[in-house]
């Protein structure tokens, strides 16, 4: 009975590892691979490395504009998005107003709105705001879409700081702004840590508003790339792997080195849920 | 005291204002042009419930859109969530590999779900991908299924991209299991628990909330699929994959017909509402105040 137990158990993780690795770990074999290996299905390792893939790769897409796109869209969407919900959350905690409830309501309410209700109404929108194809149409869009979650780990975490030293500021003089900035922000570096990388990894994967809200390939990011070269790379089976591999490699790396933030971000994040 | 109020609103301003940008001004625009006729080239007009008649009566393909969304929901709510449940049981055991196996776990979770689409739209290709290259090998058959467009297939090539991928479960029911304190797991062993009969009795009932977070995580992420449809089967082939967002978008964007896509997005919002509603009753989910 041990024994069965012990197999099902190393059998599931076997499982799940291999289901986890093995798509990725193909294609980046196989984006070293020429056309005509990948072709004749030849599984084990290439002939012999060719990054000729990636070269193509970034000849056929503009592969580096998407990236600059991709970066900037991230880095603002989760700077901006940071900014603006540690004040809040910074409010929400230290100081008491009637519609307190109604403001905490509005933070949390992106959770229950499922994005692709969205699509036309903030289309309209952007049209309308002329921020249609254009970065910072996306970087508003992802800083309210990460609103609950980082508003959430905002006030938890200030919730736990003692209120001593923001009132030692106050008594030797200064002022709301100035607490806030200097002795409030340099405390919450972990919580401020943990919500960045979410909102990060959010903005660098968001695809369906990514994809209706931009128009002209100057403007798209990452994800997008893949979608309209899925078609211009049909004939070319290694350049498409090696764009793909381009596309995953980043979230990857970011997650493990940044494993204990993420986590911990998840696990706060969702408790709202 | 004046000047800390001041202060306060204007804090609160730029998400108040982002939150109306973004959400406030969209929901108006959803729920009010619902109800009217607006196509590119077209004056909006007030058609009252037109839209959702057409949707319910007249149209296969949004009722096949819902039915599948309903499933994928379902699926994910039980099967995803017991995955990632069982998974994180095992991986709390605090084995060598406990860490590693939770964070490879996690990685498809991690990449962008277009790239996932990718990922398996490459193993899965009829011609050079993965799964029928180890067929042909084992089978000693040329094997070439066409996972994604074969009618008998493509529900299920499309399910597993995201049903086994609990990673996310995983991290979530393992970072509550951590705040269990260890001497409920010695009284468990005092009274002559074994290991499996302490997770049955005493760690799962104590992971009620966790799950339930899950199983709505799992539920409305099924309300977001837009990417992996859209890279593998775009909703077909007919209309076999066709979930809620696919068919949004191809009213919005391949028809132009915004009024009825807004229409959809309403129904979308009111499944979401009504699956959170029966999720936390079934899992007597309290409101808890923070």
């Amino acid at each position: 009975m041990k024994i069965l137990g012990k197999t099902a158990t190393a059998l599931l993780l076997i499982f799940i590892v291999l289901i986890s690795t093995v798509p990725f770990l193909w294609v980046l074999l196989s984006s070293f691979k020429t056309n005509s290996e990948i072709l004749s299905g030849v599984l084990g390792f290439p002939g012999g490395i060719h990054f000729i893939n990636y070269v193509t790769a970034f000849k056929l897409a503009p592969l580096v504009t998407f990236y600059k796109n991709s970066i900037f869209i991230a880095v603002f969407g989760t700077i901006l998005n940071l900014a603006v919900c540690s004040m809040a959350a910074y409010v929400a905690v230290r100081v008491d107003f009637k519609l307190k409830s109604l403001v905490t309501l509005m933070f949390s309410m992106g959770l229950i709105i499922p994005g692709a209700a969205l699509i036309q109404p903030l289309y309209t929108t952007l049209n309308l705001t002329h921020l249609y194809n254009t970065r910072l149409g996306l970087i508003l869009v992802y800083t309210a879409l990460g609103m609950p979650t980082t508003f959430y780990v905002m006030v938890s975490y200030i919730k736990t700081l003692s209120y001593s030293l923001e009132e030692a500021a106050y008594i030797d003089g200064a002022g709301f702004v100035r607490t806030f900035m200097q002795i409030v922000m340099p405390l919450t570096r972990p919580a401020l840590a943990t919500a960045g990388v979410i909102q990060f990894l959010l903005c660098w994967n968001e695809f369906q508003l990514a994809l209706t809200l931009t128009g002209a390939t100057e403007k798209r990011t990452l994800p997008i790339a893949l979608y309209y070269f899925k078609s211009a790379f049909a004939s070319d089976y290694g350049a498409m792997f090696a764009a793909t591999v381009v596309v995953v490699v980043p979230s990857i790396v970011i997650f493990i080195l940044l494993q204990k933030q993420v986590i911990s971000g998840l696990a706060a994040g969702s408790v709202k849920g | 005291m004046i000047n800390r109020k001041k202060w306060a609103v204007l804090f609160l301003l730029p998400g108040i204002l982002l939150f109306a940008f973004v959400f406030l001004g969209s929901l108006v625009v959803l729920f009010t042009t619902s109800f009217t006729d607006w196509a590119i080239g077209r004056k909006i007009t007030f058609v009252g419930l037109k839209n959702y008649i057409d949707l319910f009566t007249g149209d296969k393909t949004f009722i096949e859109s819902v039915k599948n969304t309903a499933i994928w929901i379902g699926l994910q709510s039980t099967f995803h969530v017991f995955t990632g449940t069982v998974v994180a049981l095992i991986l709390a055991k605090n084995k060598w590999y406990s860490s590693p196996v939770r964070a490879i776990f996690f990685i498809p979770n991690v990449i962008s779900s277009a790239a996932l689409g990718m990922l398996f739209l490459c193993i899965m290709n009829p011609q050079y991908g993965l799964v029928n290259t180890l067929v042909t090998k084992i089978s000693g058959n040329t094997f070439s299924q066409n996972w994604f467009m074969d009618p008998k297939t493509a529900f299920l090539s499309v399910t597993m991209t995201w049903l086994p991928y609990a990673g996310l479960v995983t991290i979530l029911v393992m970072a509550e299991m951590s705040s269990i304190s260890e001497d409920i797991y010695e009284a468990a062993k005092i009274d002559g628990a074994s290991l499996f009969q302490t997770d049955i009795y005493v760690v799962l009932p104590l992971m009620k909330n966790i799950i339930g977070t899950s199983v709505v995580l799992a539920a409305t992420s099924m309300l977001q699929k837009l990417d992996i449809i859209m890279m593998t089967t775009q909703g077909g082939p007919g209309s076999k994959t066709m979930n809620m967002p696919m068919y949004i978008y191809k009213t919005v964007f391949t028809n132009n017909n915004y009024g009825l896509a807004n229409a959809q997005g309403v129904l979308l919002i009111i499944l979401g509402v009504l699956a959170l509603r029966i999720i936390r009753g079934l899992f007597k989910m309290d409101k808890k105040e923070d």
